[in-house]
């Protein structure tokens, strides 16, 4: 109610502005016109096409992404010295700014595919890794200690155990790294790139449709809420012992 | 005694980092399913010992025998139950005593169902077997990982101060459930714990070991005092009471 209340609050304000002509609208279009340019652009299918193309960018970008850092977070928190030897390098990586990166990635991979994909692993990859490492990390020791006198071997007490227990917190972690891969994806799309939502705002930017580059923002904002509530709907459903 | 002699610690000694936790050499040997307390103050190398029995620790020098061989790694023949409540929270009461069953390639399905249904009933948590752990008490939790390590069908029983986390009558509950559980499924028990009374309570024989290093100062046989069973009316009775406190005053002694 009260988020409802406050969203509410701020759009009204937004358009009162606007009609007494405190804004430009060529600069701060209403809210009706931002709705209105979503509208067309839902209706002559520019924006589902290019939002589809940017969904899977980040889908494609982020299950490589948690597929790789998910053994390997994990191979760094069971073995000390694979952690020792991969953290400073790990902390290095995920201090450099992506964005710098976009030239390098451009010279390595042309402006296909390949560069946006490699500019959201990156972006991810390394940030999970250590977020892995330290889900498992907090797997409470004795649950290692009772699967071996249980009768478990290492990969199983892994498998069986170690995973399921961090599942919970890994999940969380994997829906926050979701929402960074929409950071970088946006970057890639502007730099290089003919298509996706990304591409969708850089162009509207170049014919100062303004309208539609907040359309194109909002259309992010809500790909970005209903997957983070799905998300969540699905941690509740699947973690609901926790409770 | 060879022959009837469990376990045997043969010259144990144990050093973390400099520091002297089990000396001098341990010579020390628990008989088939007795039921043994290791009694000490808190942090006196008591549980060091009973993880070196589990193989979740190895000893610096000297040996500890199973039956006779050498111990190695962890395995399901030494059942552990843990202070901290340690039954797993993405199964049920069910899922986690089939969990103690889980490597156990000799039992089919149907049985291990059966040993399951056995063992919930041993611990009184029959009614219980599809609730989650967070759903039910701190005593059912560590009834379930009793019921857990049970099934796994361990020879021996290693708990470390599994009542310490509840309340007087849910630990005196669990104590005589212990004692009942030991005389209808009798396993060999390495039982830690530095509450003098539960350890005449529940165990036939009291080792009590000194502040750290640990060093035996005193090994009681509970049972040719007190007798084998254990009631509420043994726990009130003199004897309980004059046994209670000689080892009380042994260990105010050694401080």
């Amino acid at each position: 109610m009260t988020a409802a209340a406050s969203v509410l609050g701020a759009v009204a304000l937004w358009q009162a502005a606007v009609i007494l002509g405190a804004a430009d609208p060529v600069f701060l279009p209403g809210p009706l016109q931002v709705l209105l340019a979503l509208w067309q652009m839902l209706a002559d299918g520019e924006l589902l096409g290019n939002a589809g193309i940017s969904i899977l960018r980040v889908w494609s970008a982020f299950l490589l992404a948690a597929s790789m850092a998910v053994p390997v977070g994990m191979l760094m928190s069971s073995y000390g010295l694979i952690g020792a030897a991969l953290e400073p390098l790990i902390d290095f990586i995920r201090y450099l700014p992506v964005p710098a990166l976009v030239p390098l990635a451009i010279i390595w991979f042309g402006i296909g595919e390949t560069t946006k994909i490699f500019l959201l692993w990156l972006g991810t990859f390394f940030q999970l890794v250590l977020l892995v490492a330290e889900d498992m990390n907090r797997v409470p020791v004795e649950y290692v200690e009772t699967s071996y006198t249980l009768g478990a071997r290492p990969r199983q007490v892994l498998w069986d155990v170690a995973l399921r227990a961090m599942l919970p917190g890994l999940m969380d972690n994997m829906r926050i790294a979701l929402g960074w891969c929409w950071t970088y994806l946006i970057i890639a799309e502007i730099v290089a790139a003919d298509s996706g939502i990304g591409f969708v705002i850089w162009t509207a930017q170049r014919y100062m449709q303004t309208a539609r580059v907040m359309a194109g923002v909002v259309a992010i904002g809500v790909i970005g809420l209903v997957t983070d509530q799905a998300l969540r709907g699905l941690h509740r459903r699947l973690f609901g012992y926790l409770v | 005694m060879a022959g009837n002699a469990c376990i045997a610690f043969r010259g144990v000694t144990k050093t973390f980092d400099g520091l002297r936790v089990v000396w001098p050499p341990l010579e020390l040997e628990v008989a088939r399913h007795a039921f043994v307390a290791f009694l000490g103050p808190s942090g006196c190398g008591k549980t060091t010992l009973m993880r070196m029995v589990g193989g979740l620790e190895r000893p610096s020098s000297g040996a500890i025998l199973l039956e006779g061989e050498p111990l190695g790694p962890p395995d399901r023949r030494r059942g552990m139950v843990f202070q901290s409540y340690s039954s797993f929270p993405w199964l049920t009461v069910e899922g986690n005593v089939l969990f103690g069953m889980r490597y156990r390639r000799d039992l089919g399905p149907g049985e291990k169902r059966e040993r399951c249904r056995r063992y919930l009933a041993l611990v009184g948590l029959a009614d219980f077997a599809s609730a989650y752990p967070n759903r039910i008490s701190g005593g059912m939790r560590q009834r379930v990982a009793i019921a857990r390590t049970l099934a796994a069908g361990p020879e021996i029983l290693l708990m470390d101060e599994p009542f310490g986390a509840l309340d007087a009558q849910r630990r005196e509950q669990l104590q005589l459930e212990m004692r009942r559980i030991q005389g209808e499924d009798p396993k060999t028990v390495i039982f830690v714990t530095h509450d003098v009374e539960e350890a005449v309570f529940l165990a036939d024989r009291v080792v009590v070991f000194s502040a750290r290093p640990a060093r035996v100062v005193a090994d009681v046989d509970v049972t040719r005092v007190l007798g084998p069973a254990r009631t509420l009316a043994v726990r009130d009775g003199p004897a309980f009471f004059a046994l209670r406190n000689e080892i009380l005053h042994l260990l105010r002694g050694l401080q």
